[in-house]
This record gives structure tokens, sequence and C-alpha cells, in this order.
């Protein structure tokens, strides 16, 4: 029963992404939205990676670090060694969950305060290191990228040539929902197996975790290569759109954009980072018409929010439905 | 050699001073007040208004600094983290209202005081030189002020009454409460003593380095930093934190030079390796 | 009985009729006076929000300036300017977005954006969709072909930094030199086309790998060890408005006694604020800058610029260009006004006078040597030197 109701919920949101929202934009002639609802989807993907480690009772303020790696990796890729991006997407995230591995397992011991501060230098480092690194072009950062090629198996088009579409912006589109969607189901899945409760054991007690025999070092790590991954994923495809990357790319204001996101849409909801980016970008981009005063009824209203929804906006459904958590 | 440790010593009594009313709020609240940078800029321009604009004594430029903060602070927590606090079901919640309220200052201060750096006349003319030391006055007034202001600090929250409440509900809200201190009460202090102290380092500074609207949020990281590495919720530590981080800018930016930009690398790598090796910094409490 | 719906068809063929009414009869009207959009991308809040407030501010200066006099004239047309303005919060896949929405409103010429990462973020955008537009970013990439929507909006730092060199080495006996930058992009681009423009002329450089967090608010570590090699010229590279007073008193504390020049635009009030009297003989480039050769119309604008938002900024000097340069253009060959093709082709012959200097250097595309085709609007290269809260002219160069 369950099942199916998670798959018919499934078939109706890609069906909105996939079919409703294009065919309302080419309705409407706002073409302008395909850029920002994929820049949403994607943000979305990296803010997920966030959400996890806030999963396990831990505060990110790092995840630029690793989409600034992330989209490194695939430009580092495509443009010195001629990969194809396709490849370098799973690389790149690979790349993430290997390093994050390596600063995992000495900062997650790490709580709290000195966790998130740990995370915010990290996207400090990132930014130094892009600058430092040879590889990495320095300071004029890597410009010029070209945009993600062909797939072909036994010369079956799989994917086109994204530089020979007449509207790139529209396979980008597709290409982040479909990201996201599958980015977000893989989350519900991992938050409703085993390893998702026991991660949730890790949020309450983690002393308690570890005396009923939960390996807790090894559960932490995972779940924040998890997250990293998702990071270095976002970023790739990032770099691919905007087809260049600088050392500041993602800074640390992204960081904390990216916790704000999850914070929003409520740390107890798995799609809270999708209704909290959504709602964190778009605000911005409505209150634009205000001019001067953009980031003063911005902030107004975010303090508005956190006072009247402290547990995000996913709150709002009265009965604790599916996507939550149960604390 | 010695200059650079003079500028080490100067550099370190004022982020010290900077990081005690962040280390405050956080021991009192488990608030990591991310508008501190903020309320620092704010204060920084009360100073420049009074001081600078209208010409009026530096002294009462700087009383009005640390009151206006005071009273930012005060409504602050009364009106905006309290109710929060209690409502959330998460403790990190109120970093998100910490976020937003320094967006929020953000926005007031660039409408008010606009985008341009700001900047007051010095408040003593003249540089103190010796054979290995260069110190313009100004600054030696300001360090010697920053040091006078952190020993007040710490003997008012060693002895006076109000010190040793908030001493008490660092170390533990129940039991304080129990012990009948007034835990709203004291909250509100603290919170508006820690954003005090912000206004009225801003409001020194600004004789030295001036002030623009948009350097909340990188003072804020900074305060962060020393906290971090003192360790969080402790007055010792803040200050201890300002110090290191302090002489490790100066030693690091003179030893360092030769290699380019990796001063600051070193030092974010070295603070990330040492919060490994102690979690929580030199003599923080623990998280939880 | 009326349903829901005929209703709804009855509303929409008023609607329908009454705005062909409108049409037909208001028809002659509009065609005398149009809207001609410009947009803008560009930071304008956070930390490096003066950047972009200079833009927007000179914009809409003289955007209301020109509509008072009742719009301007293009071909048979009579345009009011409006200045879509977006902030992009120095975020490059922002930029993009701004782009997106300036396509999208049918803005073919937008002024932005400040930073190297977001030009170069943009430029995708500005090309697939017929774009001009007039970044404050040095990267030649921009501005070389295969690029070639993007014009660089005012005088690039290798381009000014040889002449400034050069001359500080001719009259002031110039040896010795030192750099000092932030550690960002764009900063650490221009202190590496500054060493080499100083190589070139055989000065000797002693300092150019320090650099400083752009945050930073006491330079006294960063300047310690340079002021220690005693260089003859200090070059603060790509030192944002900002930042500039606070290195400039730093280095004189500290007993620095040569010369101290920057490649960027400054703020004469910040720097008399910040440094006072230290500040006096800091070289920079500005653009119509000194009283000795701006016009009366610079005056104006200065006056206009100051009643509309309270203080005027040294930087709108430079900035005060872009939009002029674009509706000149379009004056020139109105078929550029929803075809940028057009605006290309005029580029390469386009003359007009220059309202804001009082005589010579004509408004005209410039960049055939550093970018091998006219992609950067031609500012006259006025080096100052600042004394007493004002800036003085210590030689006007140009670029070709």
């Amino acid at each position: 029963m369950m099942k199916a109701r998670n798959a018919i919920a499934l078939a109706a949101s890609l069906v909105l992404l996939l079919v409703a929202i294009p065919f309302g934009i080419q309705a409407s002639g706002r073409a302008d939205l395909y850029y920002t609802l994929t820049s949403v989807a994607l943000l979305s993907i990296i803010s997920a990676g966030v959400w996890l480690t806030f999963y396990i009772g831990r505060i990110n303020i790092g995840q630029g670090a690793y989409a600034l790696m992330g989209g490194y990796v695939s430009a580092v890729l495509v443009t010195r060694y001629g990969f194809s991006f396709w490849l370098t997407l799973p690389l790149a995230g690979l790349f993430c969950a290997a390093a994050s591995v390596l600063i995992g397992l000495p900062i997650l011991r790490l709580r709290g305060v000195y966790f998130a501060m740990v995370t915010l230098v990290l996207t400090e480092v990132a930014r130094l290191l892009a600058l430092a690194l040879p590889i990495t072009n320095g300071a004029k950062g890597i410009v010029s990228i070209p945009l993600p090629g062909a797939v072909r198996i036994f010369g079956l088009t799989l994917i086109p040539d994204f530089a020979t579409l007449e509207n790139p912006r529209l396979a980008f589109y597709i290409m982040a929902v479909i990201a996201m969607v599958l980015c977000f189901v893989g989350m519900y899945r991992l938050v409703n197996s085993r390893i998702g409760h026991l991660c949730q054991s890790l949020q309450q007690n983690e002393e308690l975790a570890s005396s009923i025999g939960v390996d807790i070092a090894r559960l932490r790590v995972i779940a924040y290569a998890i997250s990293s991954f998702l990071g270095g994923f976002g970023g790739a495809i990032f770099a691919s759109i905007t087809q260049s990357i600088y050392p500041s790319s993602f800074t640390v204001a992204d960081s904390v954009n990216f916790m704000l996101n999850c914070f929003l849409g409520g740390l107890s909801y798995v799609f809270g980072p999708i209704l909290g980016t959504f709602v964190l970008y778009f605000g911005w981009d409505i209150l634009y018409s205000f001019g001067d005063f953009q980031l003063l009824i911005f902030s107004i209203i975010l303090i508005a929010l956190m006072l009247v929804l402290p547990n995000g906006l996913f709150s709002l459904r009265l009965s604790r439905s599916r996507g939550e958590v149960t604390q | 050699m010695e200059q650079v440790v003079v500028n080490g010593l100067y550099l370190g009594a004022q982020y010290a001073l900077i990081a005690l009313g962040l280390t405050l709020i956080f021991a009192l609240m488990n608030v990591l007040n991310f508008a501190h940078g903020q309320m620092y800029v704010l204060g920084g321009f009360v100073t420049y208004t009074i001081y600078g604009q209208m010409k009026l004594p530096f002294v009462l430029a700087l009383v009005c600094s640390g009151l206006t903060l005071a009273v930012v602070g005060a409504f602050c927590e009364k009106f905006l983290f309290r109710p929060v606090i209690r409502r959330s079901k998460r403790d990190e919640s109120t970093m998100l209202l910490a976020a937003a309220i320094a967006f929020l200052l953000d926005a007031v201060i660039l409408l008010l005081f606009g985008e341009k750096q700001r900047g007051v006349p010095k408040i003593i003319n003249g540089v103190f030189l010796s054979d290995t030391i260069v110190m313009p006055y100004d600054r030696i007034v300001v360090g010697v002020v920053a040091i006078v202001m952190i020993a007040t600090f710490v003997l008012y929250m060693q002895y006076s009454k109000t010190g040793r409440a908030m001493r008490a509900l660092a170390q533990d809200r129940v039991a304080a409460q129990l012990m009948g201190v007034n835990v709203e009460r004291y909250s509100m202090i603290g919170f508006a003593l820690g954003a005090m102290l912000a206004g009225v380092v801003g409001g020194l500074l600004v004789t030295i380095t001036g002030i623009s609207s948009g350097i909340g949020g990188p003072i804020s990281i900074k305060a962060f930093m020393m906290v971090m590495i003192g360790g969080a919720g402790v007055v010792g530590g803040a200050i201890a934190g300002g110090f290191i981080l302090g002489m490790m800018e100066s030693v690091g930016l003179t030893v360092l030079r030769e290699f380019g930009d990796i001063t600051y690398l070193v030092i974010f790598v070295c603070l990330m390796v040492f919060l490994s090796i102690r979690p929580n910094g030199l003599m923080g409490k623990p998280w939880g | 009985m009326i349903t829901k719906r005929t209703s709804l068809k009855i509303v929409a063929l008023g609607a329908v009729s009454a705005a062909a009414l409108a049409m037909g009869g208001l028809a002659p009207a509009f065609a005398q006076t149009k809207e001609l959009k410009i947009g803008f991308v560009g930071v304008t809040s956070g930390p490096a929000a003066a950047w972009g407030t200079s833009n927007v501010r000179s914009m809409q200066t003289r955007a209301d300036w020109l509509n008072e006099q009742g719009g301007v004239k293009i071909g048979n047309d009579t345009y009011k300017i409006t200045v879509v303005t977006f902030d992009d919060q120095k975020d490059p896949r922002r930029a993009i977005a701004g782009m997106e929405k300036m396509a999208q409103e049918g803005i073919r010429y937008v002024v932005g954006p400040n930073v190297d990462d977001g030009a170069a973020a943009v430029r995708p955008v500005a090309e697939s969709k017929g774009i001009i537009y007039f970044p404050y970013a040095f990267p030649k990439s921009l501005y070389e072909k295969p690029a070639s929507n993007a014009v660089l909006g005012m005088v690039a730092n290798y381009q000014s930094a040889p002449e400034i060199y050069k001359f500080l080495k001719e009259k002031k006996g110039v040896k010795k030199i030192a750099f000092v930058a932030a550690n960002e992009s764009d900063p650490l681009s221009q202190r590496d086309g500054g060493v080499a423009a100083a190589k070139a002329l055989g000065l000797e450089v002693v300092a150019a790998n320090d650099t400083y967090q752009n945050d930073t608010r006491d330079f006294t570590p960063v300047l310690t060890p340079i002021v220690r090699l005693k260089p003859d010229l200090l070059v603060l590279s790509g030192v944002a408005p900002g930042n500039a007073p606070l290195l400039i008193r730093a280095a004189r504390e500290l007993g620095y006694q040569g010369l101290i020049s920057a490649e960027t635009a400054q703020d004469a009030t910040v720097l008399q604020e910040g440094a006072g009297a230290l500040a006096n003989g800091f070289i920079s480039v500005g653009g119509a800058s000194t009283p000795e050769i701006r016009s009366k119309t610079m005056d104006e604008f200065i006056q206009r610029y100051t009643k509309k938002f309270g203080e005027y900024n040294d930087e709108s000097n430079t900035k005060v260009y872009a939009l002029d340069y674009i509706i000149e253009t379009l004056k020139a060959n109105p078929a550029a006004i929803d075809n940028v093709e057009e605006y290309k082709k005029t580029m390469d012959t386009f003359t007009a006078p220059n309202p804001y200097v009082k005589e010579g250097h004509p408004l005209k595309y410039v960049g055939t040597t550093s970018f091998g085709q006219k992609r950067q609007v031609s500012v006259p290269m006025v080096v100052t030197e600042f004394k007493d809260g004002k800036f003085e002219t210590l030689f006007v160069g140009s670029v070709d």
C-alpha cells in the first residue's frame, strides 16, 4: 500500500517536473525560468548533502568546499585530459567522497559549533587551495569549458551533444531535475533504511548508540561521504553550466546558504532542502523589484518565518506525514 | 622581529576583545551569534556618526555605541531568540535566526550609512619610534584600552553579583535556576552585554581601521575562529584565542611571505588539525 | 445561465477588444516615445557593494537626466531610458540568472558584471541570447576572439600599469617596486600583469608574493616586511576602494617613505577620511576625474548624482561612460537597437564627442592592441595624485 502511494507520488512529481513545467514555460514564454529552476534543482541536491550531515547531528557549513572541489575535478578532467563530461560527473562525486573520508575521519569527532566552525574554515581552505595549486590555474580560473558532449552506445545516441542543441538550457534543466529526483529518492530510501534509523540514533545520543553496538565512527564517515558526493556532483554540473570555474565560485556565503536551505525547509523532513532552496532562491528574486530594500525585506521575512515556524516550512503540514522523520 | 611581536600583541588585544562578546553569548545561551560582526559594524557607525560627523567627544561616542548595541542585544534576546529557543525542536534553529539577524543588520546598516568605507580623525597623532619598533600612538592607546577593558570584564564576571549569576548560568542552566537565579533576566543581560562589547570594539577600532558596511560577516568568522581556538564559551579561551590568532597572522605573514598566498591556508589548516586533536579547543566546554 | 467558463470568455473578449482599441487609438503616441531598457547585472550588496552601487547610481542619474530632457532620439523615435538592475551578490551563478532575466525582458545592452568570475560565467548566455555586456573585469579571454559580446568598461591595469610605471621611473626616479594584493582572483591577476609590466620596464621587483585576506582590517602585519625592503614604489594591485586608505595609512605609519600607487579607481572622500594627510601623494587612475579636465556636463552630473543619492562617488568618473557609449552608438546606428550584430559593426567606426571632458578624448571603441579587436570603451586614462582631499592630474594617457 505504502509502496504504491510512493510510486504514484514519484510518477506525479516526474510528470510535473518533466512535462507540466516545461509546457508551462513554453506557453508563458518565460525561458529564463529554465535556468533558475535548474539552479534550484542543483542547489537542492547540494543542500541535500548538508541535510544528511544534519541528520547525523552535525552542522555542516563546509559544503561549498566540496562543490568547489567537484567543479574543479570535472573542469580539469574535461579541459586538460579530454574526459567526457558525463564520466567526470561520478568521478567528481567520488573524488569528493574520498577526500571527505580523509577529512572526515579526524573532524567528525567534533560536535556542535566546533564541527560547524571547522567546516566553515574548510570552505575557505578549499578556496585558498584552488588559488595556490598549479593544476587549478590559480586566480585566472578555468574558463571556456565545453558543454557536455554526446553519449553514444553502438551508434545509438543516448544523450545528444549539448552544444548542438537548440536550447541547451532545457537540456540542463532536464538533467538537473532527473538528478534531483534520483537524489531525493535515494535520500528517502536511505533515511527509511536500517542505516537511516541508525543515523538518527546518532543525532539523538551518540554515546547511547555506541553503547548498544552501533559503529558510530563508520556510520558518520559514510553519511559525510555521501553528503560530500552530492556536493561534488552538484558543483561539477554547475561548472559545466557556467562553462567556467574560479576559486570564488563557491564561497563561505554559499556554504551558509546551503545550510539555510535545510533549516528553512525543516531539518526533520527529507524533502526540506528542495522546499527551502526553492523559497530562498525565488524569495530573493521576487523581492528584486524592491530595489534597495530587497535585503531588508528578505531578512525580515526570514526572521518572521523563524518566529512563526521555527521547525521549518514543512512543519506547516499539520499531520506527521510520510516525509517527516520522527524525532 | 620585535616589530612582528608587537604587531601580533596589538592585533591579539583587539581580536580578544571582539571574541569576548561572542563567547559570552555562547556560554549563556548556546547561541553562535552570526550577527556579532554586524553588531561590531553598527557600533563602529554609531561612533563614526557621533565622533566623526557631529564632532562630539570620542568617549561619548563610544558610550553611545555601547548603549545602542546593548539595547539591540537585549531586544534580540527577548523578542527573537527567547521565543525561538522555546519553540524549536532543535538548538540549531537559533543559528538560522542569528544568520537572519545578521542579514537584517547588514541591510539596515547599508541603508543608513551607505556602501562606502568610512573613517574618523585620529584620536592622537604621532608615532612612537625606536630602533626596532614603530608604533603609532593611537594604536598604543587602543591596545591599552582594549587590555584594560578585557581586565575589567574578567573582574566583573568574577566578582560582581551579575557576573556570578551569569557564570552559574553558563555552567548549568537548570541548577542555576533551581538555586534561584532569574534565568530569563540574566540571559537578557548577558546577551546585551555581549552585544555591547561588540559595539564598543567597533567604536574603538573605527579610529584605526575605519568601518564599512560589508565587513560584518568576515569579522564574525574571524571571531568564530578565535573562540574555537580557545574553546567556546570560556572567557579565558576567547582571550587566548584572540592573542594566538593575532600572533599567528603577524608571524605567518612575515615568515611565509615568500611563498605567496599560503599564510592563511597554513593558519586554517593548523586550526583544523589542532581542533581534530583537541576537539574542545584549549579550554572549552564540550557541546551538548 | 452564465457559467464561469462563458463569463471568462466574455471577459477575455472584452479585454482583447479593449486592448485592440487602445492600440489603434494610441499607436501614433506610442511611436513617438518608446522605452529603451538598459540592464545592469552586478554586485550591489555585501562587502563589494561599493563597486556595483557606483555603476547603478551613475546609470540612474544619467538616465533620469536624459529623460528629463525629453529622452533620447534614436533614428526616428524618441526613447525614454529605463535602467533595469539585478544584484548578483557577487555570485557567478546569480549573475547568469540576472543575464537570463535581461534576455527575458528583451534587453540587448547590459552593464556589468563587476568581477572576473561573474563576467566569465555570463559569457555563454550573452552570446547565445545576443546581448552586448560591459564588464568591469580584465581577463583578456573575454574580449579576444572568438568572444565578441563583451566590451571592457574601463582601462585595464595591464594597459595603465606600464604607463604609470614608466612615468614614475622617468620623472620620480623609481627603481625598486613592490606589489601587494588581496588573495582573490581579480587582484592576483592584476598583480601578475603589473609585475610583468614592471619587469618589462627594467624595474627591480622586490616583493611580488605578498597577499592579504580581503577582509583584513589591520594591514600592519602585511606591510611590515615589505616596508623593510624599502621599495621606491608600492603598488596596491586591484585594491578595493575601502582597503586603499587602510593600506596607505599602515604603510606610512610604519615609516614608509616611497610612492604608493594603484591602478583601480578610488574615491577621494574615502581616502581623506581613512588616511587623511597620509594619503597625499597617492597615485591612482580615474576617468573624467579632475577639475582640470572635466567639462560642465560632468560638473552637472556630479551635482545631480549628489542631489539624488546624497554623496558622490569618484568611481563614477569612469562608470558614467558605459550608458553614454550605448546610447551614442545606438544613435549612430538605430538598427542596432534590437540587433547586436549591427552594434558590433558600428563599433569599428563609431566616434562621438565626449561630453564629460573639456576637449579631446572622443568616445570611440579601442582595444586593438590588447585584444586584437575593438572591444573596449575609450575612457581618458587620467593618472592622478591625491592631495588634501582632491585628485590632481599627473598626466592623461589613452589606450588604443
